[in-house]
């Protein structure tokens, strides 16, 4: 048990977190300057329709209005996209949401922003709005971008399924639908744009993907990247959410900074980052299984269509993660899956937590129930029957060389829950106004970005003179922990205590482009070369002490701050000396880590390949309990269980699961953002409602470890797998619990009482538009 | 230490427009204010409702704000004789944590527990939840069911109204711009009745009233019904206690069938008043549902 | 019009006199008057809790509170917490819980915990999480805040 380590798997306070429980951490919107400008955005009125014309003569004499700005003003690039470029930092000829930005103005306060916007005349001409993207992908409906709204198809193909349902006993035939779903950081958008000196601007924002932002500012600007700075603020949550929303928040500050040549701040109010960001996916789900009536699977077929909404952003890799593991953790000889993204006039869709395997999951695992129930076995043996062991090959053709824990984690979780006797115990119950319902669900999950792109990432480690240590490094902490891990790694490789470690926010002009810190990859990448980094620095610190000690190399080691020998334990010299004694004889003390993952590979034609270069597992077992009069379901006990290769530190990771749990469990039973005709229904916490902390039982956290050489001392990734989970879990729970197999999330009191949706006609409640005037 | 902060600081976007701002300390400041500016003026008491109202774009603000939080006398809950009386600013965590309206009228208590979140319980106030008249009030269906009076006062004088007639529809009242509701006042229920609140919300915590049903039940002696009060809230335009419903349970034994049948009538009112809307399909089942189990958690106690 | 309202009060033990816009409120001027920015804006409409603040030792959402109403009261924002660099025992409990996350809802957090443990020093798991019921958390899943409330280092 960890012995072998002084800090990894220790449970070490956060190194950002005295900032945060005293009220000093600065977010975004703590940031002002002097002289500072307010920039406000003016949103389209319309989801869908041509501009015809925009007039901003009144507004511009309007007193304390310093600029305004429409897509005309943009000097270089007026689109961005990480894959496709088609998202305009401000529109000239059509919109294509609601959330769509036409011009900007920069003034003395808030107030004659607000003014301001008001102002600006626009003429419409109002195209048909789509927002059904089955619709969208019709022949002859009208193209939202280019000449077709179809801009994904993914495919992945083994073996033949045709024979596959020919040797089938019996077909299961299902069609599943899930939500658009909001990130809900309870931080909204904020940047502070600034003028540089030697021209530029640096930005301090709340930024996900600072590279990616810079890319598009510079672009925008025509400026060369070393021109432009961005400096993460600490950054209030994100889940996948602050990245294309801020980078047209980053152009438009950066934009109105330019032409004004003063600071420029912009926040977001919750509506206008409701109304404006994008949101996870819904899919429609088709899923067609053979089996035989021992449980085996014998073909496996499935078609999901995306809702892209206005922008391609990163449809194309969310979904790419869907087509890989769309058929779970399964054996199954012939697959045949086809996933479609669509545009429509809806908010775009993007990177969220969980990235593509929410949506499939809930289906994946809702159709091994339906199997479990066709052939008369329990959830947990139709599980074991069919769940991947070592060596198993994918639907992608890739051969598992590590451990496959699956069937590991599916019995820990059952057994912690006593799943089995609850199963049994409860499907038999007849009435009763409250029923249980116990629920299972597993998964496995590609580590990284895997063959969706690029996958490399610096992380700096410089040691002072006296002995502290900062790092930095170009993946980012979103919350989630990043910061610490890294600290612990390097904590851990010089033999020092983590109190001497100062972790710098990240700042693109002083590390270098790491990618995105999307994919759960900020431990294994950025972690990874924090221990690159360290190990680099901790060569010269031994080499130092060695001539200082005058002994070899390999007599020495770093331990709880100290120069030791490292047979008899002897301390030859405080870590401080060492340091002093390195900066004397003039050895560097900075250490730069780089990694580069594995290879991957993957052929788009046929859909095989090695697609990542590791997996993790994962399983939850839950217990409901549904009133059966109203449709409230109520969580009343949770187990989730994850493999993550090593925990770095156990506190983090368990608040990686009790979080992903509790949004998990608000995707299953209570989030849903709503879009009529491409006007969102929910703008701010009042309608859009995720858990709170009396929505969330106790949850009990198995971690389990197997070490994987692909990672940091066997590090894996929690940080999404955690999510990934639990609404299959509940539903299944409620199947177990009422017999009625629910296809649709949210499980809301309607869908739960009466088996469907209901739609609410005509207005209400909180009409707060964001973008009224 | 002593600071002084002169610069005021000027809000835009999603913010109020500007009114002028009074604290009156007594009544009469109060009602004179009232009577100068009429309807131009607004009373902010916990201020819950309100400045979610002012916040929204496009909102009418009014031309002053009348802060009655200084009152002193609009504090407090009280004993007189038979009646209970609740000081209109009576906050929804005083009503939770008050032992008279335990022993009284415990509903009163369950119903504050459901408002919001603590810090909405601790501004909000009793006051407040009435004048607002939203239909998901959480506060109105108890105080219809215990007959309840509200007291309101203005430059020229003194007024009371039963609160049953005082809602004309959703966030509209009798109550004159110039007037305010000072307090609100019920007879105690028979010792041997027993009360009970339901809330059916989507979530279990801050989350605003689906539906919800407020009972009063005196059964007798004799094990027969005396007298049964019913309120569902959230299920009409405006509150009120269903007589044909209450009436099934006078002179009977208490069941779960009875109540049951109960609850049915309460959904047959409920439609032939609001007609068959989209939520009917919902609400149909389930508001009898709520008022069976609202009569039963009376009964069981 | 009058464009502001003298007030008076007392924040985070300090006596503070004010100029206010009316149509302020009292998390505008914590944060953009006094510089308290501790206090967090998450939704403005009293959901969220980010912005929670004591006012006479009571638990209430800044943002549905006037700035002119708080003449004359005692408010204590998450800059009064701690005892100068001595944290308060709710702040090394959360340090020790791994309570804090992204840390945003971390103040707002922190207020309702103080108000909940100032009149009960041994509350219940239920009685912890009715108290924080009024801030959002979407990082946590709450139970290490939960914890942390529960398990606060005895002074
Ligand atoms: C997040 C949140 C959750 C909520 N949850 C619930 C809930 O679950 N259940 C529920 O019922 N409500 C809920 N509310 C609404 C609100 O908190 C309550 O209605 C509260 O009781 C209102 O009281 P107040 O003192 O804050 O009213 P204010 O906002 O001060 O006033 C409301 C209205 O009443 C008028 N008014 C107030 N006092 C008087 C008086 N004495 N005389 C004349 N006029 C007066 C005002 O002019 C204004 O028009 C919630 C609100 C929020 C923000
Ligand atoms: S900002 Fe006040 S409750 Fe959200
Ligand atoms: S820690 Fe991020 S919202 Fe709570």
């Amino acid at each position: 048990m960890g012995s072998k380590h002084k800090i990894i798997g220790k449970p070490e306070r956060r190194v950002d977190a005295w900032g945060k429980v005293t009220g000093r951490a600065k977010f975004a919107e703590d940031y002002s300057v002097a002289h500072q400008l307010w920039g406000k955005v003016l949103r389209s009125k319309h989801p869908h329709a041509k501009i015809l014309r925009i007039d901003t003569t009144k507004a511009e004499t309007l007193p304390g209005v310093e600029a305004i700005v429409t897509a005309r003003d943009i000097p270089g690039s007026k689109v961005f996209g990480i894959v496709v470029k088609n998202q305009q930092i401000l529109c000239e000829d059509r919109v294509r949401y609601l959330g769509d930005g036409i011009a900007l103005v920069a003034a003395r306060s808030r107030e004659i922003c607000e003014e301001a916007v008001a102002l600006i005349e626009i003429d419409y001409e109002p195209l048909p709005v789509i927002s059904d993207p089955e619709e969208a992908l019709k022949p002859g409906a009208l193209p939202i971008h280019g000449d077709k709204n179809e801009f994904v198809h993914h495919k992945v193909c083994k073996g033949d399924v045709e024979k596959g349902f020919a040797e089938a006993d019996f077909i299961i035939e299902c069609t599943f639908k899930t939500q658009f779903v909001e990130h809900s950081y309870i931080e909204p958008e904020a940047v502070l744009a600034e003028p540089a000196e030697q021209g530029g601007v640096v930005i301090t924002g709340s930024v996900q993907n600072l590279f990616s932002s810079r890319r598009s500012v510079a672009e925008a600007l025509n400026l060369p990247l070393s021109r432009v700075q961005i400096i993460q603020a600490t950054l209030g949550g994100s889940f996948g959410g602050k990245d294309e929303v801020m980078t047209s928040m980053c152009c438009r500050a950066a934009i109105l900074a330019t032409k004004t040549g003063k600071p420029v701040k912009m926040v977001n109010s919750r509506e206008e980052s409701m109304l404006e960001s994008y949101k996870r996916h819904p899919y429609v789900l088709y899923y067609k299984w053979g089996a035989k009536h021992d449980g085996s699977i014998t073909a496996m077929e499935v078609r999901c269509i995306a809702d892209g909404g206005a922008y391609a952003s990163m449809s194309p890799f969310v979904t790419w993660r869907s087509v890989v593991q769309a058929t779970g953790p399964y054996c199954c000889e012939n697959v045949k899956t086809d996933i479609y993204a669509a545009y429509t006039n809806n908010n775009y869709t993007g990177a969220m937590r969980g990235f593509g395997s929410p949506q499939v999951n809930f289906a994946i695992e809702s159709m091994m129930d339906e199997l479990a129930a066709k052939v008369g076995m329990n959830p947990l043996e139709i599980r074991m029957k069919n769940g991947f062991e070592n060596g198993a090959v994918t639907a992608t053709g890739q051969k598992l060389t590590h451990t496959v824990s699956l069937k590991e984690v599916l019995t820990k979780a059952a057994q912690e829950i006593g799943f089995e006797a609850k199963w049994q115990k409860y499907r038999s119950l007849k009435s009763g106004e409250k029923k249980r319902g116990v629920g299972l669900a597993c998964s496995y999950r590609g580590v990284s970005l895997g063959a969706e792109g690029t996958d490399a990432a610096e992380t700096i480690v410089s040691v002072q003179t006296d002995g502290s240590v900062i790092v930095s490094s170009g993946v980012t902490d979103m919350g989630q922990g990043a910061q610490t891990q890294m600290s612990q790694i390097a904590a851990e490789v010089l033999g020092i205590t983590m109190d001497r470690i100062q972790f710098l926010n990240t700042n693109t002009s002083r590390v270098a482009d790491s990618g995105p810190t999307v994919a759960s990859r900020g431990t294994i990448m950025g972690g990874t070369a924090a221990k690159n980094a360290a190990e680099k620095v901790k060569t010269t610190l031994l080499e130092v002490g060695a001539a200082m000690i005058g002994c070899d190399v390999g007599s020495l080691d770093l331990a709880e701050n100290y120069l030791i020998n490292v047979k008899t334990n002897e301390r030859l010299a405080s870590f401080s000396e060492l340091c002093a004694e390195c900066f004397r004889k003039g050895k560097p003390m900075m250490g730069f880590g780089w990694h580069h993952s594995p290879p991957t590979s993957w052929d788009e034609e046929h859909g095989q390949g090695d697609a990542y270069f590791t997996f993790v597992y994962g399983a939850n077992a839950t217990e409901v309990e549904v009133d059966t009069e109203t449709g409230k379901v109520n969580v009343i006990d949770f187990v989730s269980v994850h493999d993550v290769g090593k925990a770095i530190n156990r506190g983090m990771v368990i608040g990686q699961m009790c979080g992903g749990v509790a949004m998990g469990l608000g995707y299953g039973l209570l989030e849903e953002f709503e879009i009529e005709e491409g006007v969102p229904k929910q703008l701010n916490f009042d309608e859009y409602l995720i858990a709170t902390a009396m929505d969330v039982p106790r949850i009990r956290t198995i971690i389990v470890e197997n070490e994987d050489p692909a990672g940091p001392f066997g590090a894996k990734s929690v940080g999404e797998p955690t999510n990934e989970l639990a609404a299959p879990a509940i539903v299944n729970a409620i199947f177990n619990a009422t017999g009625r197999r629910l296809y649709e999330i949210p499980a809301n009191l309607e869908r739960v009482l009466l088996g469907h949706k209901l739609t609410r006609t005509g207005k209400r409640g909180s009409e707060v538009k964001a973008n009224h005037g | 230490m002593y600071i002084r902060v002169v610069s005021v600081f000027i809000r835009g976007k999603y913010s109020m427009r500007l009114f002028e701002f009074y604290s009156p300390r007594t009544f009469d400041e109060a009602t004179a204010l009232l009577s100068q500016y009429g309807a131009d003026a607004k009373i902010i008491a916990g201020g819950t409702d309100l400045l979610i109202e002012l916040r929204k774009p496009g909102a009418k603000t009014p031309k002053a704000i009348i802060d009655i939080s200084k009152i002193s006398e609009l504090t407090g809950i009280r004993e007189e004789g038979d009646l209970v009386v609740l000081n209109a600013l009576t906050t929804h965590s005083d009503i939770l944590r008050s032992q008279t309206l335990q022993k009284h009228a415990s509903l009163l208590c369950s119903a504050a527990s459901t408002i919001g979140s603590p810090q909405i319980r601790n501004r909000g106030t009793v006051g407040g939840n009435i004048m607002n008249a939203a239909t998901c009030a959480d506060m109105v269906p108890p105080l219809i069911a215990l007959d309840a009076q509200v007291t309101l006062k203005s430059r020229g004088g003194t007024r009371t109204s039963s609160l049953s007639e005082f809602f004309v529809k959703p966030y509209v009242t009798s109550a004159r711009p110039d007037e305010i509701l000072i307090d609100i006042r019920f007879p105690k229920p028979p010792a041997a009745a027993s009360s009970s609140f339901v809330k059916l919300g989507r979530r279990n915590a801050v989350s605003i009233s689906r539906l919800s049903v407020a009972a009063i039940l005196h059964v007798e002696k004799n094990a027969l019904v005396k007298e049964a009060r019913i309120v569902p809230g959230s299920a009409f335009p405006t509150w009120q206690r269903v007589m044909e419903a209450e009436s099934i349970l006078v002179g009977k034994k208490p069941s779960r069938e009875l109540f049951a049948e109960a609850g049915k009538k309460v959904a047959e009112v409920m439609i032939s008043i609001t007609g068959r809307r989209w939520s009917t399909e919902y609400k149909e089942p389930v508001i009898a549902v709520l008022v069976r189990r609202a009569l039963e958690a009376c009964w069981d106690n | 019009m009058r464009e502001s309202v003298g007030i008076i009060a007392t924040i985070n033990k300090k006596k503070y006199e004010i100029e206010v816009a009316p149509n302020t409120t009292l998390l505008d001027v914590l944060r953009d008057q006094l510089g308290l920015t501790g206090t967090k804006r998450g939704c403005e409409i009293g959901e969220c809790g980010a912005c929670t603040v004591l006012i006479d030792g009571q638990a209430v959402n800044s943002c549905l509170v006037l700035a002119a109403q708080i003449d004359g009261h005692e408010i204590v924002t998450i800059e009064g917490l701690a005892d100068g660099n001595t944290l308060h025992p709710l702040q090394e409990s959360f340090l020790d819980h791994d309570a804090v996350h992204c840390g945003f809802c971390t103040p707002g957090m922190l207020m309702s915990a103080k108000a909940l443990v100032d009149g009960d020093i041994d509350p219940s798991e239920e009685e912890i999480r009715i108290a924080i019921s009024g801030n959002l958390c979407r990082c946590s899943g709450y139970q290490q805040i939960v914890d942390a409330v529960k398990e606060i280092p005895k002074k």
